[in-house]
């Protein structure tokens, strides 16, 4: 049963088709070349899980959990393959990325019906997985030698675009994180690293993966290997695809998928996504998405280095109550038909956010869709002295339908306070930048700029509990009664987190805690957890979720101590941590319903409730 | 200073129209901040508002990008030019002006002048290598006619990379020549159907220019406020009567009744 498929390296060579008719072939070739490598490789033969995992599913004894292929072909050929789980959806197994594979039992074999073509199928996705296997593993190399590959290297970087990478690079098999986005059709939509042109034989493997375990009726969720975790997700028309060495949770690389999906929404509303696929099963929607890719780079950046994605949550600028009010004041003022929301953003943090009653009336911005904007945001300052005018969708809004977003800066040339108006109106350019003058008026009668300069984060001494060095605090629903953005408040990062590399140690931590807490097989309230150089504490109530680190001798019993004085400053200072009463302004007589409404009905839009009422 | 942001209504709508990576933005970056930067694609449209002696310019930076070509015509509702800018070592940027921008104009004023700008002159053209402001019209011909005396450069990609190579002194092959532009503007016209006599002359609407170098870039804005002066003055006279919608709204502005009709 085990075969190794650690060759990645080598797998990249063999050039695997789509098609499973033709997978035979290169399924021989990868078997000798497994079996040539398999030994040095894996000495243990079982349960590491070493990179490939694929995962057929598998009566009881590997531990993977489910899944269709099968594989009991194989094994013949091979030696020992380690690894697999293929989980499909049935069946989630929580935290055992690695090596705990617990629940394999249940999911029986789903073998039926493929036996004839049992060994080539389950060739088959070996080959896939070695195959998409090697781009994550920098490991490899070993299969590189072996001359059955070679004739299967198909990336020579002949042509390059945007992204110079060579995509056979060591250093690229190494980076922590690759995110592909793919169509139906197996044609490469985007790439993190690496032109999509030089990886579009690989994501044409990744798609037969996803289309081979469909093919049975299942559907891929992920395969895990020692050091890798490949997540799919598969959303209407589009494939992505995560692989990441980075020790986070499926469901986590799962989100932040989402997230590139929702980015790529943004930019082309679902709808116009299905209608485009349903019109031409091949297109290559590259063409609508060129340009974007730094948009796509920039929030994959920000996924990794904020924490705001993990918790799903917004970090407003901590702000005199009075401020905050009198900025969400001016902002209520300069209104105009067929403006929803009003949104001022500092140093990329938010300031105060305004929305129409009457169109909004129940539903808050999702924490998501301001993400969104806000990385939009980050990656339209290029010019930065003009004023932008650009249709974007807020996915969870309404996946179907544009916004107008006017984005203009006011405090050129320093441009960190951000002006954000978003309108119904396709033509309600020069209304809408009306809006802003008014607004810029009246902050210079009160002298905002200025105190928004002064406006910072805080630095965790201020809370005055010693061994405390960072937390992240999220109530839910702030306050209690009122339906909310949904926040978060966390002080600076400081020593000894301040280089890039311990912050992002910390948030691996955090992350880590994250994704106990949030196990779909074994959820946690509480983790005390002492690592290597520091200890944390999560809790998690039906008031708040709390992430804290600590120096790493502070005892349980000081922990909770300290998480109590902790709570008691929050509590005193959450006027200013946190928009408390998010103000509304009426801008429709009756107007923009009907744009809204309209449209919404007709989409199967799941998650919006809202919708229904307008 | 509240007054003054309030006085600055724009007497004249300019909209930059052209395929991406022809360098749309950094012509107007180039003219605007008289520098060469790098930019990252424009999302949408970006507005900006450039005093030119007694009168306010609008003009319109939009994206190139397919994914924006719905708002388009909304950009050039109204304009008095429009640019419409391809790249000289790219051939089908040129096209793609006839295949999917030129119906955007149909929302321009009738009596719209249209330019037809090749950027990237640099790339093929010594000339436009040295960082000279001002050049005349007439000087981009003559380069034109060197420009086929040149040994050309095969290149095997069709868009160059964004960064060129101007400064190590390569050449790169040209593949749109000044005829092309002159003849795609005998098209314009046609389709527009307006007479070639009636109209302005192909060599005062023709340019190449070099946002990198900023060879050509003045000539070409100064040229074209010139052009638009007579309907600047001329709105300026008809006030509030002008059937060009959009700065109406604008001008007649702090009244939010009015807006609602501009859609």
């Amino acid at each position: 049963m085990e075969r190794d498929n650690h060759q990645e390296g080598e797998a990249q060579g063999v050039k695997i088709c789509d098609s499973p008719s033709e997978s035979n072939p290169p399924a021989d070739t990868l078997a000798t070349s497994l079996s040539l490598l398999g030994n040095h490789m894996f000495p243990d033969p079982v349960e590491r899980n070493d990179g490939t995992t694929v995962v057929k599913e598998e009566p009881a004894d590997l531990h993977l959990s489910d899944v269709t292929a099968q594989e009991q072909s194989l094994d013949a050929e091979h030696v020992s393959n380690q690894v697999k789980k293929l989980e499909t959806e049935a069946a989630e197994n929580s935290e055992c990325q690695n090596n705990e594979s617990t629940e394999t039992t249940e999911r029986g074999t789903e073998d039926a019906a493929i036996d004839n073509d049992q060994s080539d199928s389950g060739e088959f996705v070996v080959t896939m997985l070695a195959k998409a296997k090697l781009e994550e593993q920098g490991i490899g190399v070993k299969g590189r030698s072996s001359p059955l590959l070679e004739a299967g290297t198909q990336e020579s970087p002949a042509f390059m675009s945007h992204r110079d990478e060579d995509v056979t690079a060591d250093s690229w098999r190494q980076h922590r994180k690759h995110v592909f986005v793919l169509s139906e059709a197996g044609k490469p939509i985007y790439s993190r690293y690496g032109s999509e042109e030089a990886l579009s034989s690989t994501m044409g493997v990744m798609m037969a993966l996803v289309s081979f375990v469909q093919s049975s009726d299942n559907i891929i969720r992920s395969v895990y290997s020692e050091e890798h975790t490949v997540v799919f997700l598969q959303k209407g028309p589009l494939v992505l695809v995560c692989v990441s060495s980075s020790r986070q949770s499926e469901q986590q690389l799962r989100g932040e998928l989402l997230y590139v999906y929702y980015q790529i929404i943004s930019m082309l509303t679902q709808a116009s996504i299905s209608r485009i696929f349903e019109h031409k099963k091949n297109y290559d929607l590259r063409r609508l998405l060129a340009g974007s890719e730094k948009i796509l780079d920039g929030l994959l950046n920000l996924v990794d280095s904020d924490p705001s994605f993990l918790l799903a949550a917004i970090h407003c600028l901590p702000l005199a109550s009075s401020l905050r009010d009198s900025l969400s004041q001016i902002l209520q003022k300069a209104i105009t038909p067929n403006l929803v929301f009003s949104i001022l953003i500092a140093k990329n943090q938010l300031l105060t956010i305004v929305q129409e009653k009457t169109v909004i009336e129940d539903t808050r911005l999702e924490p998501a869709d301001v993400h969104l904007l806000l990385n939009l945001i980050g990656a339209s300052s290029a010019f930065q002295a003009g004023e932008i005018w650009t249709p974007i969708c807020l996915p969870l809004f309404n996946p179907d339908c544009y916004f107008y977003a006017y984005i203009s800066y006011l405090d050129p040339p320093e441009c960190t306070v951000c002006l954000l108006l978003l309108s119904t109106d396709k033509e309600a350019f020069y209304a809408v930048a009306e809006c802003k003058r008014k607004i810029e008026e009246a902050m210079v009668a009160q002298n905002s700029l200025s105190l928004i300069a002064k406006a910072q984060s805080y630095s965790v001494s201020q809370v005055g509990v010693s061994d405390l060095r960072h937390f992240m605090y999220k109530p839910f629903d702030v306050p209690d009664n009122y339906r909310q953005l949904t926040q978060f408040t966390s002080p600076e990062m400081e020593a000894p987190y301040s280089s890039e590399g311990e912050k992002m140690r910390l948030l691996d931590l955090y992350r880590y805690m994250h994704s106990r807490i949030h196990s779909t097989s074994r959820p946690l309230k509480l983790i005390y957890h002492v690592a290597e150089r520091e200890t944390l504490l999560a809790w998690v109530t039906s008031k708040f979720e709390l992430y804290t680190c600590f120096s790493p001798l502070v005892t349980k019993a000081c922990a909770i101590t300290a998480i109590t004085k902790l709570l008691r400053w929050i509590k005193k200072e959450e006027d200013r941590l946190f928009i408390r009463y998010p103000p509304k302004y009426s801008t429709t007589p009756n107007p923009s319903k009907s744009s809204r409404g309209g449209k919404s009905d007709q989409q199967d839009s799941t998650d919006n409730g809202f919708l229904s009422l307008l | 200073m509240p007054e003054l942001s309030k006085m600055k209504k724009p007497d004249v709508k300019v909209v930059l129209l052209g395929d991406m990576n022809v360098g749309k933005t950094s012509l107007l970056h180039r003219y605007t901040e008289r520098k060469f930067k790098d930019t990252i694609s424009t999302v949408g449209g970006a507005f900006f508002l450039k005093q030119w002696g007694p009168y306010n310019i609008s003009i319109w930076d939009t994206a190139g990008r397919e994914q924006f070509h719905g708002l388009g015509s909304m950009y050039c509702r109204g304009a008095a030019a429009v640019i419409l800018t391809y790249d000289v070592t790219n051939w089908q940027s040129l096209a793609e002006l006839e295949e999917r921008f030129l119906s955007l104009t149909d929302t321009a004023n009738h009596d719209c002048i249209y330019a037809i700008v090749g950027n990237k002159a640099d790339l093929t053209d010594p000339n436009a290598q040295l960082s000279q402001d001002s050049d005349g019209v007439s000087q981009d011909q003559t380069e034109c006619e060197e420009e086929r005396t040149e040994p050309q450069v095969l290149s095997a990609c069709p868009t160059p990379p964004a960064s060129p190579a101007s400064l190590s002194g390569m050449v790169l092959h040209k593949q749109v020549t000044h005829e092309d532009a002159v003849a795609l503007y005998g098209r314009i016209l046609r389709y527009k159907g307006l007479e070639e006599k009636s109209s302005l002359p192909a060599e005062k609407v023709c340019f190449e220019t070099s946002a990198k170098t900023g060879y050509n870039v003045d000539t070409l804005f100064e040229t074209l406020f010139d052009l638009v002066l007579p309907s600047i003055l001329r709105k300026r006279n008809e006030n509030q009567e002008s059937p060009t919608v959009d700065l109406e709204e604008c001008r007649g502005a702090s009244s939010k009744r009015a807006k609602s009709t501009c859609c």
